[in-house]
């Protein structure tokens, strides 16, 4: 009877009651009228209530009971074998620990909503565009291409925002909120510390239903420029900077050296928008202005309606259909932009809504398909590990069979074995499931500092077990007992009563071994596609590293200022650049230095249009195709020796260049080729926009280098005179005799002497730079490469352990070989064929199952077929290495028996 | 639970030495079960029945040995009942009141030939055991 009827049953209605009640009075009534004693009667027949109540709730009383003998009985079994057992818990441990780790990043990272209320009614409101849109001179925030030209972007002007809020009605409320900046704070009289600090409206806690713990949300009233700075504080940062004071209330901090008062405490869960990203300090959105003053450039930050940097979130309100919801504020949106920004009505952008619950995405698409790819990877090692498990407990039931005979023969049903082994995993699987918690949590942690390296200290995901990981590890472990556990059970409860009386063990199971050797073949099968998976992406990353990058990138580093924020104004900029790269020059170890606009393999670039005169640009659906645009530096002189690419033709950037009006500019071969093809590019003008497409002028042609990234096809640079960023940060290239790291210390020194006022930002070398950039492969490549050898590891077991178990079965038959005349190199041999059968039938399945695995990372991959022949080489060799060498162990074994006594057992 | 005397000696005082404790107290577990499901698929064979002659048939024909308590017999009608080896009816007792009977199903006539078969082939084979060892 199944689980479930008993459970109908003890829950089912009165008149079922009445029934048992009724049969119990009868029984009472006949035991009196056979001449007993009405109290004596019902003594004998005891508690009519509890054997109603027993009869009702029999099923499931009887079923937890004897589930629990078995399990009891189960433990005591398998403390009978105990290396057997931690062979299976320690495989067990591995698997689910894997499988944990990766979901619980992916969990933190991708899937998990905002722990805020009701996150399943927030929508992100974003708008798309056919180009960069009129009337808009900065866009912070995402900002990316979609198909056909358009472009989709985040953000909004901030009073644009606040009209828009003011005025929908579909929503409960539209909060704001921009991305996070770091900012200085000071609390007392302690030093000033960098802050990850977010400017948000003034509905936002109320908006998101995430009050303050401590205190109170922000008022509206308190975003308008002008008013006195109060910040809302996260529940980190009470606890970390404040030492979680209750009366933190109205307490003062400097930001930025502007006093701000606390007004309240996020709740402690509560990281913002965004996964990953600990804000610690929220302002209202007008205070932008207050603690960023600008330094004379341009108009009011913040506020200025060209600069768009408010990203919005939704919350609908009951009852509200959301795609009425997204109709209506995109219509509100166009009314106010055509009256705000006075463009045509086609060119205003158009609003999109777009599922808010996890907030904005954690991860770029890149690193959140290495999550997917390493959760495939898991999975499959999850089912190599079951592949073992199930074929340990195998070898056991086989060995218990007459246990079981014995059993079925007095009485038990098939169903009880059945169970009694199925029980017998699931204590496996609890114990491994447990272990494979704390591993995966440590596994987890360690995977999450590869992912995070590189990133600065306010982004870490929330790993904490909770409800959601333990219910994926509890699910994965009692899934994992029944995938090992079923076949085991299966083999326990088809036991032959036949075979158990005469106590022949050895015959009891088909002589074949036929579900052993096809688990193994599954294995065999499941580890060539994790090899292949890790082999693929282990070349795909050497590929990336190795590739040509156009200059030297040894002994090559990047120091960064940023004077701007220090307060220098554009005519004290100049020296002061100069004087920095007279002092790095003049460090031992530093051959050349040269100022440039964005290091290359950043991340970082600028993408620029190219016109020139007496060409059409080539239009695709009615823009300008990507092809004619170029990569944009502004680079110092000597910055070609500096990054040693080499000059082709013409001459460098040189310092007579170095003027806000230069016109000479150098570009690469590919530039050359693609928009001056068979013509001598040099003298030839032109510029970024179709207005002034005469700008510039060609002087001198270097060789390609790559840019911005590893992975793209080649895009053509143009390199232009020097001009220092007043707003960002100013980046020096340094060339050293040796290698750069070493130098960070006296960079540092020599920048401070310059003015003690401007710290150093950054300092990298090139190959760190390169490194981060291929953090996500270095990532991927590793945990499958690790995962590739774990499941190889196991595959040797199980190939060794089956072999070793089937000599042992025959070792009547090889003795009788042997005494036939067969020689031990014959038995080594018959074993080996044996082994080669089983790897090759794995191999055979597995190569279309590599194949597939190939195709799914296909876009992972770098100058690499999902049918790479080195790969798929490495793996079916690595994979028939370890088959042989886990064949010797047993061969040998078989090889040493000796004829006499094999036949004597029998 | 020590209504089957006859049953727990002779299980508790087995020579074969392969079982384990551990074996043997499943063995019980498993067997208390099947001798009363046996036992009552064989009284119901011939025709249908109520709970409180069941238990006295058996208390009777066993010479007062075997006793079946009415918390140990009811909880089993049901179940087999749930399992399709009985039907139960309300009908007139001899004595005139309703009683709840219980007669074999098809199934139930399957389970009591297979049950008594191998009841004899293992009661004969520890017979043997007890007399030879």
């Amino acid at each position: 009877m199944g689980l479930w009827s008993r459970l109908k049953r003890t829950f089912r209605s009165s008149r079922y009651s009445a029934d048992i009640e009724e049969e119990l009075q009868f029984h009472l009534d006949m035991d009196v009228a056979d001449g007993r004693d009405r109290r004596e009667a019902r003594m004998r027949l005891g508690s009519m209530a509890r054997i109603e109540e027993e009869t009702r709730a029999m099923g499931i009383i009887e079923w937890l009971h004897s589930a629990l003998q078995d399990a009891r009985y189960g433990v005591r079994q398998l403390r009978k074998t105990p290396a057997l057992m931690l062979a299976v818990v320690l495989s067990l441990t591995i698997g689910v620990g894997a499988n944990t780790a990766i979901f619980s990043l992916l969990d933190a990272a991708i899937l998990k909503p905002l722990p805020v209320k009701n996150p399943d009614s927030l929508l992100i409101v974003e708008w798309t565009n056919q180009e960069f849109p009129e009337g808009v001179s900065n866009i912070n925030g995402d900002f990316s291409r979609i198909s056909g030209g358009w472009v989709q972007a985040s953000s909004v002007g901030a009073n644009l925002y606040r009209k828009l809020a003011r005025e929908q009605t579909v929503f409960a409320a539209l909060m704001g909120i921009a991305d996070p900046n770091p900012v200085a704070i000071a609390i007392d009289a302690s030093p000033a510390e960098q802050v990850s600090l977010q400017y948000v409206s003034g509905n936002f806690f109320q908006g998101l239903g995430a009050l303050p713990v401590i205190g109170r949300p922000f008022l509206d009233a308190e975003d308008r420029v002008g008013q006195e700075p109060v910040v809302i504080v996260s529940h980190r940062f009470w606890m970390g900077r404040l030492g979680g004071a209750r009366d933190v209330s109205d307490r003062t901090i400097r930001i930025n050296n502007v006093p701000a008062r606390i007004v309240g405490v996020a709740p402690p869960e509560f990281f913002g928008l965004r996964a990953g990203q600990w804000t610690d300090v929220y302002t209202p959105l007008a205070m932008r202005v207050a603690f960023e003053p600008s330094q004379g450039i341009g108009a009011v930050r913040g506020e200025d309606d060209t600069d768009w940097w408010v990203r919005q979130v939704g919350r609908l309100k009951p009852g509200v259909p959301e795609a009425d919801a997204k109709a209506e504020i995109a219509r509100l949106f166009r009314n106010l932009a055509a009256k705000d920004m006075n463009i045509e009505a086609k060119k205003i952008p158009e609003l999109i809504s777009l599922p808010g619950r996890r907030g904005f995405d954690a991860l770029n698409t890149k690193d959140a398909s290495a999550l997917w790819i390493l959760m495939l990877l898991v999975g499959v090692l999850l089912l190599i590990v079951c592949a073992n498990v199930a074929n340990l407990l195998l070898s056991r039931s086989v060995a218990r069979l007459r246990e079981s005979a014995v059993r079925l023969a007095l009485g038990a049903t098939r169903a009880r074995l059945f169970r009694q082994h199925l029980i017998e995993s699931g204590v496996l699987a609890l114990v491994g499931g447990g272990a494979g918690l704390a591993f995966g949590y440590i596994l987890a942690k360690s995977i999450h500092l590869l992912l995070q390296s590189g990133r600065d200290a306010s982004s870490a995901f929330d790993l904490r077990l909770d409800m959601r990981v333990l219910g994926y590890t509890g699910a994965l472990s009692i899934l994992t007992a029944l995938l090992f556990g079923v076949a085991p059970a299966v083999q326990a409860a088809r036991a032959e009563l036949n075979d158990a009386l005469k106590a022949q063990t050895r015959s009891v199971m088909g002589g074949r071994l036929r579900l052993p050797r096809f688990l193994v073949s599954m294995q065999i099968a499941l580890c060539l596609t994790a090899l292949v998976a890790a082999g693929l992406l282990g070349r795909s990353l050497e590929n990336l590293k190795w590739i040509d990058i156009g200059f030297d990138r040894e002994n090559l580093a990047y120091v960064s200022v940023d004077p701007g924020h220090a307060g220098y104004s554009a005519e004290r900029m100049w020296p002061y650049v100069d004087r920095v790269r007279q002092e790095l020059a003049r460090l031992p170890g530093v051959i050349r230095v040269s100022p440039v606009e964005v290091r290359l393999l950043s991340g970082n670039g600028n993408l620029s249009r190219i016109s020139i005169p007496g060409r059409a640009s080539l239009i695709e659906k009615g823009v300008v195709a990507p092809t004619e645009a170029a990569n944009v530096n502004s680079v110092g002189d000597g910055f070609f020796e500096t990054m040693r690419i080499p000059l082709l033709a013409g001459r460098a950037i040189e310092l007579r260049d170095i003027h806000p009006n230069a016109e000479a500019v150098v570009v690469d071969e590919l530039f050359a080729r693609r928009f001056f093809p068979n013509q001598n590019p040099l003298g030839r003008r032109f510029g970024f926009n179709p207005k002034e497409n005469t700008r510039y002028e060609i002087v001198g042609i270097v060789r390609d280098t790559l840019y911005n990234s590893l992975h793209r096809d080649l895009i053509p640079t143009v390199y232009e005179a020097y001009l220092p960023d007043l707003r960002g940060s100013i980046h020096f290239a340094i060339r050293t005799t040796a290698d750069s790291a070493r130098l960070a210390q006296a960079v540092r020194t020599a920048v401070a002497s310059v003015d003690p006022a401007v710290p150093v930002t950054e300092f990298h070398t090139q190959t760190g730079l390169i490194d981060r950039l291929l953090r996500t492969e270095r990532l991927l490549a590793f945990v499958s490469g690790a995962f590739g050898l774990v499941a190889l590891a196991l595959v040797a077991i199980g190939i060794g352990g089956l072999l070793a178990y089937a000599v042992a079965r025959r070792t009547n038959e090889i003795g009788v070989r042997m005494a036939l005349g067969a020689t031990s190199s014959d038995v080594i041999r018959m074993v080996l064929r044996d082994s080669l059968r089983i790897a090759g039938a794995g191999i055979l399945i597995g190569l279309p199952c590599a194949y597939a695995t190939g195709k799914i990372l296909e876009n992972a991959l770098f100058r690499l077929k999902p049918l790479d022949p080195w790969t798929a080489a490495l793996s079916f060799f690595a994979l028939l290495a370890v088959a042989l060498l886990a064949t010797w162990l047993p061969a040998q074994r078989a090889a040493r028996i000796d004829p006499i006594t094999a036949l004597r057992e029998e | 639970m020590n209504n089957f005397p006859l049953l727990a000696v002779s299980v508790e005082s087995h020579s074969i030495d392969v079982y384990t404790r551990y074996l043997y107290i499943m063995l019980k577990a498993d067997n208390l079960q099947g001798a009363l499901q046996l036992l009552v698929l064989k009284i119901l064979r011939r025709r249908a029945n109520h709970g409180f002659a069941i238990s006295s048939y058996i208390q009777q024909t066993s010479d007062e040995v075997l006793r079946v308590e009415a918390g140990s017999l009811y909880p089993a009608l049901h179940r087999m009942t749930e399992a399709g080896l009985l039907k139960a009816q309300w009908r007139m007792s001899e004595a005139g009141r309703r009683a709840r009977f219980y007669e074999l199903t098809a199934k139930g006539r399957r389970k009591l030939e297979a049950d008594e078969k191998r009841w004899r082939t293992v009661s004969a084979a520890v017979a043997r055991i007890l007399r030879t060892a």
